[in-house]
């Protein structure tokens, strides 16, 4: 019987041992990937690294990975789709929703993409007003002006595409919804995640605040900035600060800043051979700031990268070679510009490399070539991102060529009256690109400074936002099918995603969506 | 299993044979059913204490009194026997089973009932009942097997994905998964779909099952506490028995093939069709267009006719790439196994090998196990057991699980335009292959390689220790740990691995799940009359799971083909996560005369998923039973054998959500890096208050058996509440999220249950035996949050709507089908017309004309077997059935748009149907070629709204099996103590008007490689 109370004993002591030890158990486990938000802002590499991943969304499809060129230029009038892959049509073709949203299903969209970026910025401008232990004055105002820039970027881009540009709204106050919503406070908290409601701010509000943080940016970097146009720097930030200008309408603001953007070292005018070589460079010499592809992990891949949008070849070395899609290519208009046509240059014609094209003397025309029959018909393509940086559908994408700062002086002086000053800026572009002079008066100037820019910018995404801040209309009956596209048409701005007007009450919806 | 038992008993009469006078009588004791010996069989001489138990070769000798005649052979599951001795002294008995079902046990939370106790929703399924079916993974094979259990293949990958729900969706968020356990362990049965579907249930050969056990209701998965909601499989292995060691070999081969080819046009076809629909449009040469678009317009087209051209186009030759890449793929499976003991220890030792190749070359699954489950009586109150599992699989992997890549053959077969020649005429691949798809897939299935070997140890240890006679401790330590490790090479020599000259991968996942439970068992009974067992536990499991992953390009030539030879890394990865659950839980039973039944359970459980605050739960279940059958009314009713009555409630909880869910993080993912610099971002919101989502189910069933059990069965109706949905619930994008796991909202699943077991004729040696099952379940989202009617970002989540169901864990559950109405095609025109919210017709609806459609969850299902046995021959008929989802088949619908959007096949059936001219009634639009991406200017595409949408109900002769059994008798002579061959197909026949491959897909079909059927023969041995 004793020996029977032992036992129990011992089992029922092992037993409740061994409970209590399980049920000490912490039962928390910490991931070994991330860390907790609260404390990942309070180092100065912690800052550091948070700031990179703000640059790092501009790389994203839905930006510049893709859609600010691309998909831009699709909605334009610069060129046709192939259906290589069956990518850009629906855009090319203006139908109804396919323009800068996301399509069920694509993953990010460009308004979550841009607004996750402005969040990350405000987080971290949050956490530097009140100091980050360890961090030099320096380093707070460089991280303060690279993110008062990337804000600025991120706005800017978000609002010339989801509203009207302040040089043409139309109807203002009855079509016009209105700017973009604009956050400045960072969300990190359930509270603000779920109440916060914003409302759009007006189009005028938008702006000013991109030229108060684009000031900002100039200020705060003329202190310290990072090496190298893949980072903010002063010049980047007057060169943005010119086009805000341009497209605020404020003629005088955008020659001041057009100015002090080409006396910046941020990037170089090029011309000639150098200006073809500079489009064959890794990092473009003329780029005042340009999203970088580092590695080929970066890569946008076959699919949607620029590479493969504009072209089917893997690289110049060899056309036979399979490379991407090749899905908008260059159409008439802009074929003509360069004079380009098909050009056997060799036997036999079924070899890709045995083809080139006929050009004019404006040396943008060796900016195209024909492309293979990997994917069917060979047609004349865009070969302004192929392979640059060593491996394939990675190449780094300018933001702002310095060369842009000569035609917004040049439209900005025009509008100023200043006809003479805008006429020989001109000219002296065109002689650049191996154009000869021009003689013009009055509004041909304009017209031909808007040309200039459309055969300089034909792939990189500013025709359809030069058409927009003029209020013309998109002529698209090159297509077939196709008609023309009124400045009236609702088509001309974007819906705003479906998912946030329904989840936000204070959210207009843009017309006709 | 039923002979383990006996033990104690050949203890007790050891002592007690001679003492009285009388004759010896010796005889052998052996079993009906297989014709072996019974070791532990009573032998005792009626209306006396006198007997003996037979030895392990089922002999006795026992000293018979010369005034009794009359021995009593009895043994647990058999029909006691009477045998009158007579003059004999030798005397040979045979034991019949005892058939009665409701004696069987049935395993159930951390221990065993009598069936006729059990009180909550459980279905049983018999090892017998799956073996030798040629799937990987026994889940597949659950398919139609118990009512509420619907199990659907992802695909015919051999040893791919199983997505299997018990009751219905439970769970929009978080995870449908059941919880499996084999022996006590509780598996982690999250899949890793990086390269191939390793399915993690695969780790075990489904011959090694003794029996399966399906908690349905929450009230008995209850005891599982927070894993719980979905329902409870529990896997019990074979066990050794004693005896003299017994050998069984089993053997099959066979072969499988594509149960469908679909029927696509040839190259003058789709030339045809193109043309016409370029004409259509009016374009001015449609000849030479359509001639374009296959690649084969000449290069002096400007100068031909029309008629010329035309020539060319219906002259084109055409190829069945179907047929070449998909065919017939060679199965087999060998096992030995061997069992036996003594009265101290028992062993079940097996091996086997099973190999499986898939439609689609190279796919296919190779795997190799060993099992030994041991037991050891180390003393009358400590027995020590253990069960290790080996397994390791190995499979080839495809070019890719699903998706419309150009490369993947699944995707490519039926949709590449079928004028372009496999090969050319020296036999080397043809690489020129126009259209869209135009890579040779027939060369990219041949030079990519890519493989994943897995490699699993399940096992556990347990002591029990018995502290009093009635109150028994048990103590269990397993471990559940997976290494899988995968290489991938896309060969230079096809177009992915050209223009970075090869591309290899590596990858692996190593898994380790710790578990412990420890158990004390009571029981009593008062005036054998208030019976009472309790039972105490504690649990703790904690599951790591970490990773690396690289990739490189730039290979010497295709013959290095290993990640080391590639010049440039292009990443490497990795990952670790992690999480714990511990809990405590009680059980109590109670019964009166075995008539009136009652179980009360409650688990208080923590996981390490959820928010500081709300870490712990505690879910309670109670049962009630009437043994109708044992009243006194029935209990001699010749109709009426059993019948019961059970009631029960309970509530289970989920916390199948990511490991860190609750938390706010920053992460640093690859894509925050910017310029060669680490970047960090916010990826995660927190929710400190994210606690369980609970499945509160009310269930009522019904046991019925009549005429001896030739008619058996339960019905059960029930009604299933998942509460506090662990939903994501959306943030605005403008608040830099999207969404955060939150608990809000209802989800319904009720429904009716129905299983039938019949002995339809049993006469002179002929028997034809069926068991039906069905499964109603209404699914139904009950509330969503703020008063919302649905989910802002998902608006298929719906309130009063069913939601669909998720193809792979992790995934979410897809919404119902929230899409505008087709309304077939403008008989004037041939345009595609859709409703909108007004019923009117239109060519451009809106957002606001979407109405509701069902899902891809189907509300009817169940399984019909018939079984006819005559003398040593056995025919089993097996089918499976689905009635009511709706699903969005991503191959079909390519192939439905006719090559219009993109240059793609099509079918000849929806070529057929499509108008052609004013007039024509039909639901396929105009062929436009590729005017305008294939559609008609200003209005949607033909595939938009509930255009495309399909019935996937079907009907499948799921098994259909001829066995003979040899006589044992004539057996003996050849050392064989059983030998049994049989003719297996499966697969063989489905009845469905589905246009796609197979209406049995999980996901978005496209790509995917379809199921297969398969033919075998077979051979059992026993010796």
């Amino acid at each position: 019987m004793k020996m029977k109370k032992y036992i129990v004993k011992y089992a029922l002591g092992l037993l409740i041992g061994f409970g209590t030890l399980v049920s000490s158990c912490d039962l928390n486990v910490d991931p070994r990937q991330s860390i907790d938000a609260s404390q990942a802002l309070d180092t100065p590499d912690g800052v550091e690294a948070a700031v990179n991943s703000v640059y790092a969304r501009l790389r994203q499809t839905t930006n510049y990975g893709r859609n600010l060129l691309a998909l831009s230029d699709a909605l334009a009038d610069v060129g046709r789709t192939t259906s290589n892959s069956g990518r850009l049509i629906q855009e090319n073709n203006n139908q109804p929703n396919a323009h800068f949203n996301s399509i069920p299903g694509s993953g990010l969209s460009f308004w979550q993409n841009s607004y996750f970026a402005i969040n990350e910025a405000n987080l971290i401008l949050d956490a530097i007003s009140t100091g980050v232990t360890g961090a030099s004055a320096a380093q707070l105002a460089r991280w303060e002006g690279e993110l008062k820039f990337l804000r600025a970027l991120y706005y800017f881009d978000l609002v010339k595409v989801y509203a009207y540009i302040p040089t043409a709204i139309y109807q203002p106050g009855v079509v016009d919804e209105g700017g973009v919503p604009m956050p400045l406070e960072g969300s990190i908290t359930s509270d603000i995640a779920f109440t916060r409601n914003s409302p759009r701010s007006t189009i005028q509000q938008n702006y000013t605040q991109i030229v108060a943080d684009l000031n900002d940016a100039i200020r705060l970097l003329g202190t310290s900035s990072r090496a190298g146009v893949q980072f903010a720097s002063v010049g980047a930030a007057q060169g943005l600060l010119a086009r805000v200008y341009l497209y605020m309408g404020q003629w005088q603001n955008a020659v001041t800043a057009s100015t002090a953007a080409l006396a910046s070292n941020a990037g170089t005018v090029l011309s000639g051979q150098a200006y073809i070589d500079g489009w064959r460079a890794s990092i473009h010499p003329e780029s005042m700031f340009e999203v970088r592809f580092q590695i080929a992990g970066e890569s946008i891949g076959v699919n949607e990268s620029l590479q493969s949008s504009y072209t089917v070849l893997l690289n110049l070395s060899n056309k036979n070679a399979q490379g991407g899609w090749g899905d908008f290519v260059p159409n008439q208009t802009v074929l003509n510009f360069f004079g380009l046509a098909p050009r056997q240059i060799g036997e036999p014609a079924t070899n890709n490399n045995n083809w080139d094209v006929t050009r004019n003397s404006d040396v943008r025309a060796h900016l195209y070539t024909t492309g293979s029959t990997v994917r069917g018909a060979r047609n004349i393509e865009c070969i302004k991102f192929i392979s640059k940086a060593g491996f394939a559908y990675g190449d780094n994408v300018p933001v702002i060529r310095k060369s842009e700062m000569r035609l917004i002086r040049a439209e900005a002086n025009y509008q100023l009256g200043n006809t003479g000053d805008a006429l020989t800026e001109l000219n002296a572009f065109k002689g650049l690109r191996g154009l000869p002079a021009v003689t013009l008066t009055g509004e041909a100037i304009l017209e031909e400074i808007l040309l200039e820019r459309f055969k300089e910018f034909a792939f990189e995404g500013h025709r359809f936002f030069d058409l927009k801040r003029y209020g013309r209309s998109i002529d698209k009956r090159y297509l077939a099918g196709g008609s023309i596209i009124n400045f009236d048409d609702f088509r001309i701005l974007p819906p705003l995603p479906q998912r946030e007007v329904d989840g936000n009450v204070n959210l207009n919806q843009n017309r006709g969506y | 299993m039923r002979k383990v038992l006996l033990l104690g008993l050949a203890f007790l009469f050891a002592a007690a044979s001679a003492f009285a006078q009388g004759r010896v009588v010796t005889g052998k004791v052996t079993s009906g059913e297989d014709g072996l010996p019974i070791p532990g069989a009573s032998v005792i001489v009626k209306g006396t204490t006198i007997g003996t138990a037979t030895d392990l070769d089922g002999n006795f000798s026992l000293n018979v009194p010369q005034d009794n005649n009359v021995l009593v052979i009895s043994f647990v599951g058999s029909v006691t026997q009477e045998v009158n001795v007579g003059n004999r002294s030798q005397i040979n008995v045979v034991l019949q089973p005892d058939t009665r079902s409701l004696e069987e046990v049935i395993v159930t939370g951390y221990g065993t009932q009598p069936k006729r106790e059990v009180t909550g929703a459980v279905s049983s399924v018999k090892g017998e009942a799956i073996k030798n079916l040629p799937m990987q993974s026994f889940d597949r094979a659950l398919q139609g097997r118990a009512a509420g259990v619907q199990v659907r293949s992802a695909n015919g990958l051999p040893g791919g994905a199983v997505n299997i729900r018990i009751r219905g969706v439970g769970s929009v968020t978080a995870g449908n998964e059941p919880l499996f356990i084999v022996d006590g362990v509780q598996l982690n049965n999250q899949g890793n779909a990086s390269f191939t579907q390793a399915n993690p249930l695969a780790f075990l050969n489904p011959n090694d099952i003794e029996s399966m056990e399906i908690l349905k209701d929450a009230a008995s998965a209850a005891i599982y506490g927070s894993q719980a909601a979905n329902g409870v499989v529990i896997i019990t292995t074979k066990k050794g028995k004693q005896g003299k060691a017994r050998f069984e070999f089993n053997a099959f081969g066979g072969e499988t093939q594509p149960m469908k080819f679909l029927d696509v046009l040839n190259g003058p076809e789709w030339y045809a069709m193109r043309r016409d629909g370029l004409r259509n449009t009016g374009n001015t040469a449609p000849e030479a267009n359509a001639l374009l678009a296959m690649g084969r317009r000449p290069d002096n087209f400007a100068t031909l006719s029309a008629a010329e051209l035309d020539a060319i186009g219906l002259g084109l030759p055409s190829y069945d790439w179907q047929r070449e890449v998909m065919g017939r793929g060679r199965l087999q499976n060998y096992e030995l196994n061997v069992s036996g003991g003594d009265d101290k220890t028992t062993f079940f030792v097996s091996g086997s090998y099973d190999y499986q190749e898939s439609s689609f070359r190279p796919v296919d699954f190779e795997r190799g196990t060993f099992r030994t489950n041991l037991s050891h009586k180390a003393n009358d109150r400590l027995t020590l057991e253990t069960s290790l599992n080996l397994a390791t699989v190995t499979q080839n992997t495809p070019f890719s699980i699903d998706g419309s890549f150009l490369g993947n053959p699944a995707f490519s077969a039926s949709t590449v335009l079928p004028h372009n020649a496999i090969r050319n005429e020296d036999g080397s691949f043809n690489t020129a292959i126009a259209g869209v798809l135009n890579q040779n897939i027939a060369l990219v299935n041949e030079f990519n390689s890519g493989r994943t070997t897995t490699n699993s140890i399940v096992g556990n240890t347990s002591a029990t220790y018995k502290i009093l006679d009635n109150l028994v401790y048990r103590g269990l330590v397993g471990v559940d740990y997976r290494l899988i490790i995968e290489n991938r090479y896309r060969d230079p020599r096809t177009p992915d691995g050209a223009g970075v000259r090869g591309r290899a991968t590596a990858a692996n996942d190593w898994r380790t799940r710790f578990i412990t439970t420890h158990t004390v068992n009571w029981n009593k009974s008062f005036n054998n009359v208030h019976n009472l067992t309790a039972l105490a536990g504690f649990e703790f499991v904690s599951e790591t799971r970490e990773g690396l992953n690289a990739e490189a390009i730039g290979f010497p030539t295709f013959q290095f083909r290993y990640i080391d030879s590639g010049a440039t890394p292009e990443f490497v990865g990795g990952f670790w996560t992690g999480y714990r659950r511990q809990g405590a839980f009680v059980n109590a039973n109670y019964n009166y005369k075995e008539k009136y039944l009652f179980t009360a359970t409650a688990r208080y459980d923590g996981s390490s998923r959820f928010g500081a605050n709300t870490q712990y739960g505690i879910f309670p279940s109670v049962r009630a039973g009437w043994n109708i059958a044992m009243e006194d009314f029935l209990k001699d009713s010749e109709t009426v054998t059993d019948l019961k009555l059970r009631a029960s409630w309970g509530r289970a909880g989920n916390d199948q959500i990511g490991n860190f869910a609750a938390r706010g993080l920053y992460g640093a993912p690859t894509a925050g890096n910017y310029a060669g610099n680490a970047g960090i971002r916010p990826t995660s919101l927190a929710n400190l208050n994210l606690g369980w989502e609970t499945n509160e189910t009310i269930n009522i069933g019904l046991d019925y058996g009549f005429f001896g059990n030739r008619v058996s069965g339960s019905v059960d109706l029930f009604d299933q509440r998942t509460k506090d949905l662990l939903l994501d619930q959306p943030i605005l994008w403008t608040n830099g999220f999207s969404s955060i796991s939150n608990n809000v909202g209802e989800l319904m699943n009720k429904g009716i249950e129905v299983e039938i077991n019949t002995i339809n004729i049993d006469r002179g040696g002929f028997q034809w035996r069926t068991a039906f099952n069905f499964t109603y379940i209404r699914n139904e989202i009950v509330r969503l949050y703020d008063g919302l009617e649905f989910l802002p970002a998902n608006p298929g989540i719906a309130v009063g709507q069913p939601v669909g169901n998720p193809a792979f864990p992790g995934q979410n559950a897809p919404g119902s089908w929230f899409v505008a109405e087709y309304a077939g095609v403008n008989p004037a025109t041939g345009r595609p017309m859709w409703y909108d919210i007004n019923r009117n017709l239109t060519y451009l609806p809106i957002a606001a004309d979407r109405v509701y459609f069902g899902s891809n969850l189907a509300p009817y299902y169940g399984g019909f077997n018939n079984t006819f046995s005559y003398k040593g021959f056995e025919l089993t008929a097996f089918f499976t059935y689905e009635y009511g989802a709706i699903v969005s088949d991503g191959q079909y619908n390519f192939l439905r748009e006719s090559g219009t959007r993109l240059a793609l096949n099509g079918l000849r059936d929806v070529v057929d149907r499509q108008w052609t001219n004013p007039g024509d009634m039909t639901d396929i639009p105009r062929n436009v070629g590729n005017f305008n991406g294939g559609n008609e200017l200003r209005s949607q595409g033909r595939n938009f709204g509930s255009a495309a949408l399909l019935k996937a109900d079907f009907i499948r002769l799921a098994q259909v099996q001829l066995g003979y059994t040899f006589n044992p008798a004539t057996l003996r002579s050849l050392g064989l103590t059983r030998a049994r061959v049989y003719a297996q197909g499966v697969n063989l026949w489905t009845y469905s008007d589905y246009p796609g491959y197979d209406p049995e897909f999980v996901g978005a079909g496209t790509g995917q490689v379809p199921i297969v059927k398969s033919y075998q023969i077979g051979v059992q041995l026993g010796f």
